[in-house]
């Protein structure tokens, strides 16, 4: 065959296109049209989206002040009980900054008198970290944060990571990571020291606690009455807290008890039963009754969940009990292959 | 009857003479029907994927409209984007075979067509199918459109030699199957 015939056949291939085509062709356009749009508009849309998130993200660091100074803390003795905590980190933000540890924290604790400080605290249940400043009292649940006066009577609580709790004038406050919360205060003076040996009020423990003044909290409260803690959970802790730190655990349980009996739905059951444990054992050796509160910390479920167990098969072992401590670290080993306390887990439970 | 203007860009006239304004209307109402007809040849199916084509290549158009300077310009490229439009639905359609095996209609709009030429156009469709996708544009642009060689090159986006070379390796296994018709 021919290449023209080839060329004469072409020609007779002509598909039949029409108006009626050519409008469906356009119709077909004009919705690529529209979704190219939509498609542009939504890209815009997102690159908007993602510079402001830019903008934002970078005004929050800029807003973060650089560290003047910097000090790592490690902790002043072995705490209570259990593994030794590890190192937090205090870089104070100014030169006028006045920061004192508070007794019986173990490193764990400071009241800022005046300036700001910038704290980076690993979390540990059993020795939560605190901070004081004019009654104010932020607790970390492991974090990075900052606490600094303002200058109009102010004091500025800032999260970088994690999480802390701000207790203030009775209220109770979380702030998460990139929040910011600003809490008025008194004036305060950074010349004169907060634990003045000024007698405090027989009403006054509660302040007194807050602001970390634990043994003069103690006096106050041993003054007042047992009427003067209040049949809430809040109440009931703090209470604990002044007799535990104030150095007199033994009058603490009665008030942790009164939470988990009182107070078993309260969500806090779980971090008093906790405590209570960790009292009896550590403070008071009475290791029996610590594994019964070791074991409602732990059905309390929860981030304490683990601990509790890894402390009830102590508690359990330092009470003799070595048939219900073995089975207890079989537990955890199921529960936590890779848990933080395996090892001491191990040794407690016979299982070495 | 006017001389058919071959593939390639004609070089821009400086009088301006002759030059009609390009509009997308202007060239969608002139071209349609011709872009049609070409990629009902180069494809050698039905006309159910016609319209697609079309569609693609005046997608394309309309978003590079202000680069056709004027109408004769505008027919050669529009063959070079159909072109390559089809030659990329020809892969696809391979690429698919290799998993579905159902064949391709061969039901080429070829109205007016006896039927002895119907069955030689099918079988001439049968052959393409298997040659290289490259080759087989190249053939079919330069003996189904009657492209001289350089505008087949110029459509095909390669060298002269190599467009030649395309032709003449489809050509051979065409006159091979075709010797005695």
């Amino acid at each position: 065959m021919t290449d023209q015939k080839w060329t004469a056949l072409a020609k007779k291939i002509e598909p039949s296109w029409g108006p009626e085509r050519n409008r469906s062709v356009r119709v077909g356009l004009e919705q690529r049209t529209t979704l190219r749009r939509r498609a542009i508009g939504a890209l815009a849309m997102l690159a908007t989206l993602a510079l402001v998130v830019g903008a934002a993200a970078a005004f929050i660091r800029l807003r973060t002040p650089a560290p003047s100074a910097a000090a790592s803390l490690g902790p002043a003795s072995a705490a209570p009980g259990g593994a030794a905590p590890e190192a937090v980190v205090v870089t104070r933000l100014s030169p006028e900054t006045l920061l004192e540890p508070l007794r019986d924290r173990h490193g764990r604790g400071f009241e800022l008198r005046a300036g700001g400080a910038r704290f980076t605290a690993p979390h540990d249940a059993e020795h939560p970290f605190v901070v004081v400043a004019s009654g104010v009292v932020v607790e970390d649940i492991g974090t990075t944060f900052t606490v600094q006066y303002l200058p109009n009577d102010k004091l500025e609580i800032a999260v970088e990571e994690g999480r802390v709790k701000v207790r203030a004038q009775g209220t109770e406050t979380d702030v998460a990571a990139g929040g910011r919360l600003e809490v008025a205060i008194a004036p305060v003076s950074p010349e004169k020291p907060s634990h003045a040996p000024a007698l405090p009020a027989t009403s006054a423990w509660r302040p007194l606690a807050e602001r970390g003044q634990y043994s003069e909290a103690h006096t106050a409260l041993a003054k007042a009455g047992p009427n003067a803690v209040r049949d809430e959970t809040a109440d009931l802790l703090l209470a604990a807290d002044v007799a535990r730190l104030g150095g007199f655990p033994a009058e603490a349980v009665q008030y942790l008890e009164r939470v988990v009996r009182g107070h078993a739905k309260d969500p806090r059951s779980g971090l008093a039963a906790f405590t209570l444990g960790r009292v009896l054992l550590d403070e008071l050796g009475r290791p029996a009754e610590a594994t019964e509160a070791f074991a409602r910390a732990r059905a309390a479920g929860g981030p304490l969940a683990e601990d509790a167990l890894a402390r009830e098969v102590e508690a359990a072992s330092r009470a003799g009990d070595s048939s219900r401590s073995g089975e207890l670290a079989r537990e955890y080993q199921r529960l936590y292959p890779n848990g933080r306390r395996a090892r001491a887990v191990s040794r407690f439970g016979g299982l070495d | 009857m006017l001389p058919k203007p071959h593939l390639w860009l004609a070089a821009p006239s400086s009088d301006g003479i002759g030059r009609e304004p390009v509009t997308f209307e202007l060239l969608f109402s002139r071209y349609s029907g011709y872009v049609a007809g070409l990629a009902a040849r180069l494809l050698g199916s039905g006309d159910s994927e016609l319209d697609d084509v079309v569609q693609d290549v005046f997608w394309l158009a309309s978003r590079r409209i202000e680069k056709i300077r004027d109408l004769v310009q505008a027919r050669g490229w529009l063959a070079t984007v159909t072109t390559r439009v089809v030659s990329r639905r020809l892969l696809r359609r391979r690429f698919r075979a290799l998993f579905h095996a159902s064949p391709v209609s061969r039901d080429v709009p070829a109205r007016g067509a006896t039927a002895e030429e119907h069955a030689m156009l099918a079988r001439l469709y049968e052959v393409l199918e298997k040659l290289p996708t490259d080759q087989r544009l190249a053939w079919s642009l330069r003996y189904l459109e009657g492209e001289p060689l350089d505008a087949v090159a110029a459509a095909c986006g390669c060298s002269l030699a190599t467009a030649k070379r395309r032709v003449a390796a489809a050509k051979n296994v065409i006159d091979e199957v075709f010797r005695d018709d």
